[in-house]
């Protein structure tokens, strides 16, 4: 129970069994919290989860029909790399609840250095990516090798356009950072920042064993 | 406060690293059938909770929220599962 709630509860003992029942309301009703950040980001965020889980579902059909072809080609992709960027995003997506905490309790500067840290991390995510698919370019494999290759490439290649604008969002964030724009109190477009950051890591987290993984 | 805020969110992240390693884990060792992948389909679940209830926020927020949430990882999930039970 938040200690906000019971302080509250305490401090109406003498008002009375009404009054205590009146303020009770009150802090139930604002204990459910606004969604963070700005709502637009969510229904963004709504849209982008429905157009790769339609993608997610698509590969999964796809591949009942020709899943020996899928098998095979799913087994010369690294697992070890797909594991590490998975850790990379996750670590990531902590780094931003971090920097969302610190400018909560007013401290810019902490928190414009937890997301340069996310850059770096999205740094890393992207080139590992490259080194990925350069091995495959470089093996002849296009897009036209097989279905599977077809869907990997383009799903992930998908997504790493949303790293990239993620990292663009960022950086953004850190330069009105370092502005003074963010403050305790005012810190919507940290929030706004943090929530399309966590949206890439979660369809992320779907990805990965469906494409490295679940044979 | 915030320390403690701290410490939880460095106790969820080693709990998404950890089930990261598993799923890599289950990858490698294991032999591919559909317990494997129901397994790793639910430890999806599981990391996307846990990322939109604790990092994302939404824990506080309306349970409609949660609920679409869920309810994607479920439906995304199940329908991944049909395919591959096919």
């Amino acid at each position: 129970m938040p200690p906000s709630f019971v302080s509250i509860n305490e401090s109406c003992d003498e008002a009375g069994i009404l009054g205590n029942l009146m303020n009770t309301k009150t802090v139930l009703v604002n204990e459910t919290e606004d969604l963070p950040g700005d709502f637009a980001i969510w229904i963004f965020i709504l849209a982008e989860m429905l157009v790769f889980g339609v993608m997610f579902i698509v590969y999964a059909f796809a591949r009942s029909n020709q899943i020996e072809v899928f098998n095979e080609s799913q087994l010369t992709l690294s697992r070890a790399m797909g594991t590490l960027n998975t850790i990379i995003l996750i670590t990531s997506s902590y780094f931003v609840v971090r920097a969302v905490f610190a400018i909560k309790s007013g401290n810019s500067r902490q928190s414009a250095h937890w997301l340069l840290g996310t850059i770096f991390l999205g740094g890393m995510f992207v080139a590992v990516k490259l080194w990925e698919f350069n091995e495959k370019f470089s093996a002849g494999i296009t897009l036209e090798t097989n279905d599977f290759y077809m869907f990997y490439l383009t799903l992930t290649f998908f997504h790493l356009m949303h790293v990239l604008m993620g990292m663009i969002i960022l950086a953004c964030i850190v330069y009105k950072l370092k502005n003074g724009d963010y403050s305790a109190e005012e810190h919507f477009g940290v929030e706004t920042g943090a929530s399309f950051w966590h949206m890439v890591d979660l369809l992320w987290i779907i990805l990965f064993p469906l494409i490295y993984i679940i044979r | 406060m915030n320390k403690q805020l701290n410490r939880f969110a460095t106790i969820i992240w080693l709990v998404l690293v950890i089930l990261t390693i598993g799923t890599f884990l289950i990858g490698e060792e294991v032999t591919a059938g559909k317990s494997v992948m129901l397994s790793v389909l639910l430890i999806s679940l599981i990391k996307g909770q846990l990322i939109a209830n604790y990092f994302m926020g939404l824990r506080h927020v309306s349970w409609l929220w949660r609920g679409i949430i869920l309810g994607y990882f479920v439906i995304v999930g199940g329908m991944i599962a049909i395919a591959y039970l096919n």
